[in-house]
């Protein structure tokens, strides 16, 4: 009776989050592959919208765009962050300060942050006249093919290394210090207690801001929008533009729904690696 | 305790019917209208305001939604039935798409106002396979700019305003450089770069067609040579720095209205915002053509249509009968914004307040108006494909003026179109 008691309870506290579980991702996700299998005009279902983007030029770029884009953001941010984590979990003067100058970034929104990014960007911009006085030339930024992506890649790391710093140091700061002092007795040098204590220690905060940055990254779409619609030349059509594009701009909402199971399969299956490969070895 | 807190469950239950029941009774009468534009919340607030004095107990909640995501925010909301949109902004040559959709209740019923008072070009442009869709509200057209102190510098005589002397798009270019090298910014700037609505007349003034042709519009015509050197010439004043990269055209009338460039092509609505900056001294002249081609000047610009899914469809066709049949709701919506009213009786308003615009320009600003959009304006194609096709195309002129290859771009995009069209025929 009492056990009944306790498993109604909890299905009653339980109750909102399952409901917003089903409503809000589990019903949209069926909804959209059911869309991804009606081609325009049909009434049976068919692979056709999966063949047409699978052809498709423009779809097919903005696979390449999001992989170079990931495979560059992803190491680059994370190895970002625990630069600055392990600087800054240490006893440095004004510490709280140099902590909150990172992260504050957090705390613009991504759109708001990629507005301001634009006019500094602009060819007759700002960050145009600090080059200038070193005496580069004049840079191009989001309007050249060749910078626009890397342009893209500063506005989001900027906001997500000092977010993504928080997590580490945190985890920094729960390694209990009698394993570096036993690492001091035996007489290990810093770049042996990074890499033997540190690090592996470090293991479950770096798998959560690993999987957590990849998705972010992979999702990335206000600095896109704002900044260079995909453009110039598609160097910048990352995926969630490119689904935005399809489904709210040109109104073909079925390819749009197909890409959109592509991305989550894509992350699905990214995530799942990752995991495999930070689970250590004797788990 | 579990009895008493079952009591409260209930209880609080009970208030909350009561509650729900009292604001339900409370607003029994009322109806709150959403509307949905692009435009800046004053431009709308005088017609809003005659509207709500004339219907007590409706009122009208307007959303400004940037121009680039209205047409999204239409597609994602009305697309999904919400019937929170009751009326909203339709882009005229979006008007087949959105029907072909279903995103616009049928307003044939009301035909006869309509014809009455309108044009026979602005009915057209609200009409799709026979039947009316939104109701008329505005037209548009573009005018050439030039700041009088810029070209004074450079020892360039302004140009004139007579539509029997209109310049070539080279005579303009030769100024603009001659502007640029004493000492303006830049030479020239369209105001809507990248867009379709302001590029379409280049095309269609080198004799090079629109872009789309066929049954229902719905072949892309772009990769012929008078396409190419068209676009060549687009990318050409980026690449010689005659014109900037990298401003978008929300930020363009801001560099006129700074003094920072010499020659500007944009839209009426700009005259106010033109006429405050104090150290601004300009002229108008009809928009240049090519040399060998013939006068062509956008048009077109938003309608009124109806959500068939729209909480209050009545009092939302009431209201968007208002901005479009009512001469004085109709002449309201420009009083805040300076763009051609589609109802004759405004119209004349319209440009007789226009005429009497200071900096000298308004007889000047009159005949051009009145004659460009009779003579010259080109509408954009209209076809159901039409929203596919703008979106492809802005993006080709933003990857031109980037410096993309015009002709392998266009061939990219003629690539695309053909593909992106086979889905919506």
């Amino acid at each position: 009776m009492r056990q009944h008691h306790d498993s109604l309870a909890a299905a009653v506290f339980l109750a909102p989050a399952l409901v917003a579980v089903v409503v809000l991702r589990l019903w949209p996700a069926c909804e959209a592959l059911h869309a991804s299998l009606l081609a325009p005009r049909a009434i049976n279902f068919s692979l056709d919208n999966y063949r047409y983007i699978f052809t498709d030029r423009t779809f097919l770029n903005s696979l390449e765009v999001t992989l170079l884009y990931s495979v560059v953001v992803n190491p680059l941010q994370i190895a970002l962050a625990l630069m600055l984590a392990l600087l800054l979990a240490r006893e440095l003067p004004l510490v709280g300060l140099w902590r909150t100058l990172i992260l504050l970034p957090v705390a613009i929104p991504q759109s708001v942050s990629a507005v301001i990014w634009g006019v500094a960007f602009r060819p007759d911009g700002p960050l145009n006249a600090a080059l200038a006085l070193f005496g580069i030339g004049a840079q191009r930024f989001t309007t050249s093919p060749g910078q626009a992506l890397a342009s893209i890649i500063v506005v989001v790391s900027w906001i997500g290394i000092g977010y993504w710093m928080t997590f580490l140091i945190a985890g920094l700061q729960e390694i209990p210090p009698s394993l570096y002092e036993a690492a001091a007795m035996d007489g290990a040098n810093r770049w042996q207690r990074l890499r033997h204590i540190t690090i592996p220690q470090l293991r479950r905060p770096l798998t959560f801001v690993l999987v957590a940055n990849t998705v972010a990254n992979l999702l990335v779409f206000a600095p896109v929008q704002i900044l260079t619609k995909g453009g110039p030349d598609g160097a910048t059509d990352l995926i969630m533009n490119e689904i935005y594009t399809r489904a709210f701009v040109t109104g073909d909402t079925s390819s749009a729904a197909a890409a959109s199971v592509v991305l989550v399969v894509v992350t699905l299956v990214v995530v799942a690696v990752q995991f495999r490969l930070m689970t250590p070895r004797e788990q | 305790m579990v009895q008493s807190s079952r009591l409260g469950a209930r209880v609080s239950l009970i208030a909350f019917a009561l509650l729900s029941a009292i604001g339900w009774a409370g607003s029994a009468g009322a109806v709150t209208l959403n509307f949905l534009a692009a435009e800046r919340p004053e431009v709308f607030k005088p017609v809003i305001a005659a509207f709500e004095a004339a219907n007590p107990g409706t009122t009208v909640a307007y959303t400004q939604v940037p121009f680039d995501s209205l047409n999204a925010q239409i597609q994602a909301r009305v697309g999904s039935q919400d019937p929170g949109i009751d009326v909203y902004a339709a882009d005229t040559p979006r008007i087949p798409a959105f029907a072909s959709r279903g995103f616009l209740l049928d307003l044939s019923p009301y035909e006869a106002q309509i014809e009455a008072t309108a044009s026979r070009t602005a009915v057209g442009a609200i009409s799709a396979d026979g039947k009316l869709w939104a109701f008329p509200m505005w037209s548009s057209t573009q005018l050439l700019f030039f700041n009088l102190d810029l070209l004074a510098k450079a020892g360039v005589p302004p140009p004139s305003a007579a539509i029997t002397t209109r310049l070539t798009w080279d005579a303009m270019l030769d100024d603009a450089v001659r502007a640029q090298k004493a000492g303006s910014r830049w030479g020239f700037t369209f105001e809507q770069v990248d867009r379709y609505y302001q590029l379409q007349p280049l095309f269609e003034s080198a004799n090079a067609g629109s872009g789309l042709s066929g049954p229902g519009l719905l072949t892309p015509d772009i990769t012929g040579p008078a396409w190419i050197k068209t676009a060549a010439w687009y990318g050409a004043l980026f690449a010689s720095g005659l014109s900037p990269r990298g401003v978008s055209p929300e930020q363009t009338p801001d560099l006129f209205a700074n003094g920072q460039v010499a020659f500007f092509v944009g839209g009426p609505w700009n005259f106010d915002k033109f006429d405050a900056a104090a150290k601004l001294h300009f002229g108008i002249a009809p928009v240049p053509y090519f040399t060998g081609g013939h006068p062509a000047t956008p048009t077109g610009s938003w309608a009124i249509g109806v959500n068939p899914y729209a909480a209050h469809k009545d009092a939302a066709v009431r209201f968007a009968e208002f901005l479009s049949v009512d001469p004085e709701g109709n002449f309201l919506t420009v009083s805040a914004n300076p763009l051609p009213p589609t109802n004759r009786a405004a119209y004349a308003r319209y440009i007789a307040r226009i005429a009497g615009l200071s900096h000298s320009i308004g007889p000047a600003a009159r005949d051009i108006i009145t004659y460009e959009m009779a003579n010259t304006a080109v509408q954009r194609p209209r076809s159901v494909g039409y929203v596919a096709f703008e979106d492809v195309m802005n993006h080709i002129f933003s990857d031109i003026r980037n410096g993309a290859d015009p002709s392998a771009a266009l061939a990219a995009a003629q690539s695309q179109l053909t593909s992106t069209l086979a889905r919506v025929r």
